[in-house]
């Protein structure tokens, strides 16, 4: 699958490869989030080069980077932006908040109260913030990639499960394999590179790729592939409540930006295989007893994948 | 093609051999079935041809040469004077001009034999030609060997053509040259340089294996059939286009009995009608020299002679010691036949018209003449003697009483082809042994053909080969026959004990119609009541006749003294005058025919059942093989399936057959083990699969199958670039 990579996107991945030892997986998974204009979370401890990735793949594409590192003092306003009032011109002038860019690093996500939380997802959802009534479109593209520690619980406000269904993936980034970190011990005796990497497309490219993927063809089989491992998840014994049709339309249009970036332009089950624990596992609310017995819901989808027959047939109508 | 002109080449040379051997089987059977005489020259025609192509003579040639052929074999079967005289041209134009304006006309029948035999040498070229192309060309002749096997089989089962030996020698040449056109095909593809050793390591086994194939089945025994002969079934429903076929007659009065044998097609058109006092037969001739395949009369004896109406005509029939009572019966013609039917012992004819009747010596035939020329009188009467022959006389007659006759007739009737087997004499004395006169022998033979096997069968009567004595086949091989063979028979048997016998041709008395206020009864004679039956000279006797033929009986009398009745015998009078009101009626031809033609189908079902009945065991036994055979085709299907699928598609060009194919090949490979989880993409599949194989075939047949499945589309040119890769992969998963 891997061997005829769009070569745009190609590019882009060798790009953040010169600052990114390894990950390329997570490389890939987070353009498949941006080109498929959704949000990725990303569940890791500290000090694994998220930031690092993130920067990269912003400047890459030459958009406007942002990080916001959540606290559990910072307002919405903070994130949003707020109206101050200027003397001089008489009127309510709008100070945009860092949210205002194209590639907003959301750190430590869970550290903040539910409501600011709720600011930057109803940004991420409706591409749009909305401050004292006023509305403000946020520019194309918009992507966020949000991030939390697993091991800190002490005074985290836990996201609510409809406001995961928002994220379109939820990935780990792993440590670094043993080769992969002596490279990137040698890497950091040198100057930080991340400052010399040049952008390899310009944001309109970027738009233009994400219309493609618009038109990358779904076949019917691979749709009712799609809806057939989402209803599965809902009938699934340790599930409490399965993936929504949200879900699957996520699913689906995850899977056209892995089928483009991959140079095809047509969906195969291979791609729907290789997103769907990305897709549907932060989805998927388990049974308590299941979760007492130590059943992950990436576990539960691998299985939901492994019951579902893969189409080999065109369907008939 | 030229190439062979430079080296001898052997190979070449037994190809072309080969091939005018398998064409020469299908000119054999000519001969025999149709009339075609003189097939020699068509034989040496395809040598010529076939010569022709093998020396690489160019073609402008070639047709020279073969058209000088053809034009001198026509003119020398045809045309009289020198071939260089061009006066026969004329004619020869004419004749094609004639015959190209019946072909037009639709008037198949009318060719006549010169245009016949231009058409068949045209045939033959063609064939020929096809045969090098084949040989030469393309390397393949496996279909024209096939339809050479067909051809011979068919011949052998449907016509009286024997092939045995042309079975035998087709499959022995038709197997070699398949061989060495493989060899010669596998050379040239592989671009082999065809060496003497590689030749030789093919050519060895291949002979080796063809003769110990042949040999096998040659010696191996062969189990008869067990199933119902299919053959009259068929012909049954056929019987109408019958008429034209060799070998088979038409039930009815004709002159030529040089060749009997062969099936006899029933014909119910009436010849004559009777009014008689008493059951008889009708005689029309005799015939007395038998050639091994049938009766011809001593034509160079032919002396007749001529009486009128109111004398008796210059035959003997028997002596006027024989008690006997004077009978009449009247004959109204239906059909123009110039010659009279007449009882044994005939007195007098006659007419109400004034008819010459001019009796052939030899034959016994009698002509009506009418102002010289030969005419059919609408009716006539006949006084005859009615016999009433003394067993005691005839048990005492012998060859020494009588010595002014016996020695013509002796002579004349003991005639035998030198080349009769001597199984029939041997057969003959073992059937009268513990017999010391003539008439118990006579009579031993006729009860012969009773029982011991024999079956009245108008349809399955075998025509002798060539090198087969019509009377041998009928008495040892096939048993089977009609009124000819019983005659024939009886009658050639007698004639290895030196007794004086004739064939006798004529008709029964036909099918009982009504009786007259007189007293007189009504018979109806048709075509189906021709008949032959056979006369046993006794000195001082005369002429007696023999009925050998199952169901029929000739109403002759014979009186036993009761002083030298043995309780054998009476029984036998008894059983023929019990038998002689009774049995004529329900036992002619006509009743024959009609139920081995209309009755075929049910009987046929009928034997059918009774033989699943009687072979209950070998049915089941059979069952179970079938079963088992069945099976393990089914479980080999791994093994063979590849190849099937391979031929299959090789048919299917279309875009379409493609997912079809791939869907084929997915089940293939599930049989040969390599399971598809039903969670695998078909990506994964075909890693697995071309890891499996180390190949990279799978991975591309799926990009394919993937762009038609996930993309709906199916580009021009997706197959053929395919096909490679499938037909490796379904051949590796065989």
């Amino acid at each position: 699958m891997r061997s005829e990579m769009n070569p745009t996107i190609e590019r882009i991945l060798q790009n953040i490869e010169k600052v990114m030892t390894g990950k390329r997986n997570v490389a890939e998974l987070s353009l498949v989030a941006l080109l498929s204009g959704g949000h990725v979370l990303l569940e890791d401890v500290p000090g694994v080069g998220k930031t690092m990735m993130v920067r990269a793949l912003a400047k890459s594409v030459s958009a406007e980077f942002r990080r916001i590192q959540f606290t559990p003092d910072l307002l919405p306003s903070d994130v949003t932006g707020v109206s101050i009032y200027n003397p001089r011109e008489m009127e309510f002038q709008f100070r945009a908040g860092p949210i205002i860019g194209n590639i907003i690093l959301a750190d430590e996500i869970n550290r903040t109260s539910p409501k600011t939380q709720s600011a930057l997802l109803e940004g991420m959802e409706e591409s749009s913030v909305t401050v004292d009534g006023v509305t403000h479109e946020l520019e194309s593209p918009f992507f966020v990639m949000a991030t939390q520690n697993p091991i800190e619980y002490e005074g985290t406000y836990p996201l609510p499960e409809a406001q995961l269904d928002r994220f379109l993936l939820k990935m780990k980034m792993g440590y670094p394999d043993l080769d992969e970190e002596i490279e990137v011990l040698s890497r950091a005796q040198k100057v930080p590179p991340i400052d010399d990497l040049q952008p390899v497309v310009s944001l309109e490219e970027l738009r233009k790729l994400k219309k493609e993927i618009k038109e990358v063809y779904v076949d019917d089989s691979i749709k009712r592939y799609i809806v057939d491992l989402a209803s599965m998840t809902r009938v699934h014994s340790s599930v409490y409540l399965g993936v929504s049709p949200r879900g699957s339309i996520s699913l689906m249009k995850a899977s056209q930006a892995l089928a483009f970036m991959s140079g095809r332009d047509f969906v195969i089950p291979d791609d729907v295989q290789y997103l769907a624990p990305f897709v549907f596992a932060h989805r998927i609310i388990l049974k308590s007893e299941a979760r007492f017995e130590g059943i992950e819901a990436e576990e539960v989808v691998n299985r939901v994948i492994a019951r579902v027959p893969v189409p080999v047939q065109r369907l008939v109508k | 093609m030229k190439a062979h002109l430079n080296r001898f080449d052997f190979g070449l040379l037994l190809l072309y051999g080969l091939s005018f051997l398998l064409i020469w089987e299908w000119l054999r059977p000519v001969k025999e079935l149709t009339e075609t005489g003189n097939i020699g020259v068509f034989i040496v025609f395809v040598f010529i041809a076939l010569l022709l192509s093998l020396l690489g003579v160019r073609a402008f040639a070639g047709f020279c040469i073969k058209s000088l052929y053809i034009l001198y074999s026509v003119h020398s079967l045809y045309y009289q004077g020198s071939l260089l005289n061009f006066s026969w041209a004329g004619s020869f134009i004419k004749d094609l001009k004639a015959n190209f304006g019946r072909i037009w006309n639709a008037q198949w029948i009318e060719l006549d034999d010169v245009f016949r035999t231009l058409l068949f040498f045209t045939l033959l070229w063609i064939i020929a030609y096809l045969i090098q192309y084949w040989l030469i060309t393309r390397k393949r002749i496996f279909v024209f060997f096939l339809m050479t096997l067909i051809f011979i089989t068919v011949l052998d089962t449907f016509t009286p053509y024997d092939a045995y030996a042309a079975i035998i020698r087709t499959a022995i040449a038709g197997f070699l040259v398949m061989g060495m056109l493989t060899f010669y095909r596998l050379v040239e593809m592989e671009n082999i340089k065809k060496s003497f050793i590689f030749t030789r390591k093919w050519m060895v086994p291949l002979a080796v294996m063809i003769a110990l194939s042949s040999a096998l089945g040659y010696a191996a025994p062969k189990a008869e059939p067990i199933w119902p002969d299919p053959v009259p079934f068929i012909k049954s429903f056929n019987s109408e286009s019958g008429e034209g076929q060799a070998g088979i007659k038409r039930a009815g009065y004709g002159t030529d009995d040089s060749r009997l044998g062969g099936a006899f097609l029933g014909d119910d058109q009436v010849v004559f009608t009777t009014e008689i006092e008493e059951q008889h037969y009708w005689k029309v001739e005799t015939k007395g020299i038998y050639t091994g395949k049938g009766w011809v009369a001593d034509d160079e004896r032919a002396n007749t002679l001529d009486f009128s109406e109111g004398t008796v005509p210059p035959m003997l029939s028997f002596y006027d010691t024989v008690p006997s009572k004077k009978r009449t019966s009247t004959v109204h013609n239906v059909l123009d036949y110039s010659h009279i039917q007449y009882p044994h012992g005939v007195m007098n004819i006659e007419t109400d018209d004034f008819y010459l009747y001019r009796l052939n010596q030899v034959t016994q035939k009698i002509s009506s003449l009418k102002e010289f020329e030969d005419s059919a009188p609408d009716s006539y009467t006949v006084q005859y003697r009615s016999p009433s022959f003394q067993v005691k006389e005839l048990q005492n007659s012998s060859a020494e009483e009588d010595e002014n006759l016996s020695e013509s007739i002796l002579a004349d009737y003991t005639q035998l082809p030198s080349n009769l087997p001597p199984t029939v004499k041997e057969l003959a004395l073992e059937v009268t042994e513990g017999k010391e006169s003539w008439f118990d022998k006579a009579q031993a033979v006729e009860e012969y053909f009773r029982m011991n096997g024999f079956v009245y069968d108008q349809i399955n009567a075998a025509m002798p080969g060539e090198d087969e004595d019509y009377v041998a086949q009928f008495l040892f091989e096939t048993k089977r026959g009609y009124c000819d063979n019983f005659s024939t028979a009886m009658a050639v048997m007698l004639r290895t004990l030196d007794i004086p016998t004739r064939w006798v041709k004529g008709y029964t008395e036909g099918e009982y119609k009504e009786t007259l206020k007189s007293g007189k009864m009504v018979y109806e004679v048709t075509n189906n009541n021709a008949h032959s039956w056979v006369e046993v000279y006794f000195p001082g006797v005369g002429w007696v006749p023999f009925e050998p033929t199952q169901g029929f009986s000739d109403n002759v009398t014979f009186e036993y003294e009761v002083e030298s009745e043995t309780s054998e015998d009476t029984e036998e009078e008894q059983q023929v005058a019990a038998e002689a009101p009774v049995k004529p009626e329900v036992e002619t031809p006509v009743e024959a025919a009609g139920t081995t033609t209309s009755g075929s189908m049910a009987s046929w079902f009928q034997n059918l059942k009774t033989l699943l009945s009687l072979n209950m065991k070998n049915v089941t036994i059979s069952g179970v093989l079938l079963g088992g055979i069945l099976a393990i085709i089914f479980l080999t299907r791994k093994k063979w399936l590849p190849f099937y699928y391979v031929t299959l598609f090789k048919m299917r060009q279309k875009e379409e057959h493609f997912p079809e194919a791939y869907r084929v090949l997915l089940m293939q490979l599930q049989r040969h083990g390599l399971k598809r989880g039903k969670d695998q993409t078909l990506r994964e599949y075909a890693k697995y699969v071309d890891q499996f194989f180390s190949s990279r075939d799978m991975g591309q047949l799926t990009a394919q199958y993937e762009q038609f499945l996930y993309r709906g589309e199916l580009k021009e040119g997706t197959w053929a670039e395919a096909r490679p890769h499938w037909e490796s992969l379904i051949k590796k998963a065989g």
